[in-house]
């Protein structure tokens, strides 16, 4: 197996990735300004987020759900994105020691 | 750099150098919110035979932790590039949504120009953005300096992570797993916007929950947001 081989795979999901990145701009603005699609992107956004939360804490279990929990909160205090970022990883990892 | 004209409306998506230092200062916290996690990821990358140039490279063009947590957990020898990409696309689905969701405000800007700068976007690059376009005219150099941060920590600590003399435990691969999730539990408050929240975010979650074990977080994140934002265009929110 030659690193051409692992080059080439991660050239193809980085390929989609940026395919991901730039299709839902492009076909956005092939919409009408005033139509239903575009005003469900507009109201989307948070709704997808929580979504998202939601599925990763049953997904992960405890971990995920402290994880979340202690960056959320540490967030609401300090109004600090990073301090949140960094309470949540540190509260994921204590977690994931305790539990071995 | 492009910059605005004078006569520009309000509205009128431009790319200033003084949004883009704007942009850069907000982000700046990424450089380490993103390099630590990344860190832990560049260890992880060690123990499924990757060298220092491909997980450099994964991270410089994927740069995204959700699929390259999943992909991670995939990764065989011969790489098995239909299931990456497979799995890049059920957890990078949220993408072109957050990306049409964008086109809204910067639609009359260059797309030549446009396009090359949605390369660097993250969750927390587009969800700042979308914040403050609802106060500052849309500016493309916000968005620009707001990610780049975040892209340089996250490919500079995969590359440090790699070269540490540490080896990949269960512990580090579960807090790394956490972290798609707190990048984007960090930003919610951002987008609260009081009781007219409250119903939408409860039909999200419930969905989210209810869809998560069939269809994985990534796919449970459409179907749920879908169901929240279905209610609010139901009960006639346009904002």
């Amino acid at each position: 197996m030659t690193d051409w081989h692992i080059i080439a795979a991660v050239c193809c999901v980085g390929l989609v990735a940026y395919a991901l990145r730039t299709g839902g701009y492009l076909t956005a603005g092939l919409l009408p300004a005033d139509s239903q699609a575009q005003r469900f992107l507009r109201l989307a956004p948070a709704n997808l987020f929580v979504a998202f939360v939601a599925a990763s804490c049953f997904a992960g279990g405890i971990t995920n759900v402290v994880g979340a929990l202690v960056a959320l909160v540490t967030m609401l205090v300090t109004k600090r994105q990073w301090a949140g970022l960094i309470m949540g990883f540190v509260a994921a990892a204590l977690v994931a020691i305790l539990r071995g | 750099m492009t910059t605005d004209t004078a006569d520009q409306t309000p509205s009128t998506p431009a790319f200033t150098a003084a949004a883009f230092r704007r942009g850069l200062i907000a982000g700046f916290p990424f450089l380490l919110a993103y390099g630590v996690p990344a860190v832990l990821l560049g260890i992880a990358y060690k123990g499924v035979e990757f060298g220092l140039f491909a997980s450099v490279l994964f991270s410089l063009l994927v740069y995204s932790s959700t699929a390259q947590a999943v992909t991670l957990g995939l990764w065989t020898l011969p790489p098995p590039i239909a299931a990456l990409i497979l799995a890049c696309v059920a957890t990078n689905a949220r993408y072109l949504v957050m990306g049409a969701n964008l086109q809204q405000s910067f639609g009359r800007f260059s797309k030549w120009l446009m396009l090359p700068l949605l390369f660097f976007m993250s969750d927390a690059s587009w969800m700042l953005t979308t914040a403050d376009v609802k106060t500052n005219r849309p500016d493309a150099g916000y968005f620009f300096g707001l990610s780049l941060p975040g892209w340089i920590g996250w490919s500079a600590g995969t590359g440090i992570g790699y070269l540490l003399p540490l080896t990949p435990t269960p512990t580090i691969i579960a807090a790394t797993a956490v972290l798609p999730l707190a990048f984007i539990a960090v930003l919610l408050p951002a987008q609260w916007r009081g009781k007219r929240s409250v119903l939408p975010w409860a039909l999200s979650a419930a969905a989210g929950l209810a869809a998560a074990p069939f269809l994985g977080a990534g796919w449970a994140m459409i179907a749920g947001g879908s169901v929240g934002t279905l209610y609010s265009m139901v009960r006639g929110d346009h904002d």
